[in-house]
């Protein structure tokens, strides 16, 4: 197993050389000057030389790599060019709205795929199973901003039953809190719970055919107890594959959830900073949220390893 | 010969579930796109205050949006928009993808190893947020969320086509080629190239339902056509503030938007079906 993770993690130091390489370029993609580009015309000549040097674009561009990679590896990803607070500085104060909606959309997409997914692969080709592979079908094509409209429509506009954008920490208050993110998980977690949904059922109807189910039938046990005790078992072990490389739709589909539903997350701080044309806040939001993605994904290859010996020999 | 395989691909293509459903969508949404100015009632820019927020009637079949606008014609015209979005930036994938994975799988060494370490640098980043960081760095509008899709589509590609010339340079054809004094660049056209198709094509199609949500999903946050052009993604994000008193600017280009991408869906599933007749089994 030790061996396992330190393949994995030798594998992933030329990635990430490539992927803080691709972030501090992205600065330099900008059409033109991306100083005029930040500040436009608001701001005198001054102020606009004081941030080229502050930035280090006097520098030759290999200079300025070397000189920003060193500050990243202290911690230092830069700071903000409208507020000069420091990335991990905004980045700390909108983590926790981002994780408490990744963890209840995560929650939800488990309590409805799990079911479903069991459901539609027992009863095969029935009404059930119809209605499963439809809902995925669904779940899958349906533009997360035109459910989470849906939801504020029906649930919000009309219904009045639930907060459409106000948010409210669950750990001040949980009643306020669960009201105020029902919607948005909904929203997040409706697409998880379509792949979750998906894989698991082709998973266990793989595991069904298996001669070991087979076996456990033969020796007389109810349907139930085959799928509870024999197949589940092994079928959720691609699950668990693909809820970790889950990890970056769930970021992608946070943007455009805390966005709509006003939500102060990581998310909201990427569009904000887009719109601000804050390249520096950019890139260094964009790096945390890439390097959190190489290590769910290293994350998911070790449990993988863990949960099926036959890839750790591998 | 040719002509009776193309009408056994097109028959096991709609033997798919819901594949003739996806085909007559696609193909509706296809001639909507080129006869956008033909059948539209109304014009898509022109604003008409008097008649702003009118519910779906006769008149406006999908009702008008804040400035008066028919929403029907702008969801018409913003097929154009959805499909050169879908088409372009897989394109541009497919293109990329391919000549970095035949060069990584034809060369292999040092090559290999560096062009598969970027794709993976590219594959590790978010898709969303890679699009929409490079979408604000090369600025808000059509052309750049086509390169921005473009590249995030480029490592798929470029991973299928390197494992199929993998195994497509150990064919005794190849030797044959390279021993006759083929060039590279010959043999990768001639003998590689062709036998890498199938699966490209399968990607691609799947692809470009998912292309075209990306790029609503970037002009829903307002980096890719901008107003007053119609886009569904911009429309519906234009829609938003007037959910109360008039949904259907959200739900008529949402609709659309959802057809468009199942019927595409539907039809990718077909040409799998198709080309590769195992996985209906």
């Amino acid at each position: 197993m030790g061996r396992l993770i330190l393949r994995r993690l030798l594998a992933t130091v030329p990635v990430l050389v490539l992927v803080t390489l691709g972030v501090f370029l992205l600065i330099h993609l900008v059409p033109g000057d991306p100083v005029e580009a930040m500040l436009g015309e608001s701001q005198d000549a001054v102020a606009k030389e004081t941030l080229r040097r502050e930035l280090g674009f006097d520098q030759p561009l290999y200079v300025q790599y070397v000189t920003w990679m060193g500050h990243v590896v202290q911690g230092d990803l830069g700071r903000s060019v409208r507020t000069h607070q420091t990335v991990l500085d905004n980045v700390s104060h909108r983590i926790r709205p981002t994780l408490e909606l990744a963890v209840f959309a995560m929650l939800i997409s488990l309590c409805v795929a799990i079911p479903l997914g069991i459901v539609t692969a027992t009863h095969r080709n029935s009404a059930i199973d119809s209605f499963g592979t439809s809902f995925a079908l669904f779940g899958i094509c349906m533009p997360n901003f035109v459910i989470a409209l849906l939801l504020i429509f029906v649930f919000g506009v009309t219904l009045h039953w639930l907060p459409i954008s106000t948010f409210t920490d669950p750990f001040d208050d949980p009643v306020a809190g669960v009201r105020s993110l029902t919607l948005p998980a909904i929203t997040l977690g409706l697409a998880l719970s379509a792949v979750i949904t998906r894989t698991l059922r082709s998973s266990l109807l793989e595991t069904l055919s298996d001669d070991y189910v087979r076996t456990a039938r033969a020796k007389g046990l109810g349907d139930w107890a085959v799928v509870r005790s024999h197949a589940l078992k092994n079928a959720l072990i691609p699950v668990v594959t693909v809820l970790g490389l889950q990890f970056g739709t769930l970021i992608g589909g946070a943007v455009i959830t805390e966005y709509i539903f006003a939500l102060p997350g990581v998310g909201r701080l990427v569009v904000d900073a887009v719109f601000a044309r804050d390249y520096p806040l950019v890139q260094g939001v964009v790096l945390l949220i890439t390097v959190g993605f190489i290590a769910s994904n290293l994350l998911v290859d070790v449990l993988y390893g863990w949960l099926d010996p036959r890839i750790r020999y591998a | 010969m040719i002509g009776r395989q193309r009408w056994l691909f097109v028959r096991r293509a709609l033997s798919a579930r819901f594949a003739l459903f996806g085909g007559i969508v696609v193909l509706g949404v296809m001639l909507m796109a080129l006869c956008a100015p033909i059948i539209s009632p109304y014009d898509p820019i022109k604003q008409d205050l008097g008649a702003a927020l009118a519910t779906p009637s006769v008149v406006h079949l999908l009702g008008t949006d804040n400035n008066g606008r028919d929403v029907l014609t702008r969801v018409i015209w913003g097929t154009r928009i959805s499909l050169i979005a879908g088409l372009t930036s897989v394109a541009i994938g497919v293109i990329a993808g391919c000549v970095l994975g035949l060069a990584a799988g034809y060369w292999g060494g040092p090559i290999d190893d560096l062009l598969m370490r970027l794709v993976d640098a590219v594959l590790s980043f978010p898709a969303l947020v890679l699009a929409l960081a490079l979408g604000a760095v090369l600025g808000a509008g059509l052309g750049g969320v086509l390169v921005a899709l473009g590249v995030v589509y480029t490592p798929t590609f470029a991973r299928l086509m390197r494992g199929q010339v993998l195994t497509i340079r150990t064919r005794e054809y190849v030797h044959a080629a390279r021993l006759l004094g083929g060039q590279d660049w010959w043999i990768l056209a001639r003998h590689v190239l062709p036998n890498t198709a199938t699966p490209i094509v399968v990607q691609a199609s799947l692809s470009i339902g998912f292309a075209i949500l990306a790029e609503a999903s970037l002009s829903f946050l307002g980096l890719g056509v901008q107003p007053p052009d119609p886009a569904w993604g911009s429309m519906i994000n234009a829609g938003r503030g007037y959910l109360q008193q008039a949904p259907w600017m959200v739900f008529g280009p949402g609709a659309a938007l959802f057809l468009t991408v199942l019927a595409l869906n539907f039809v990718g599933d077909g040409i799998r079906d198709a080309l590769d007749p195992r996985t209906r089994f």
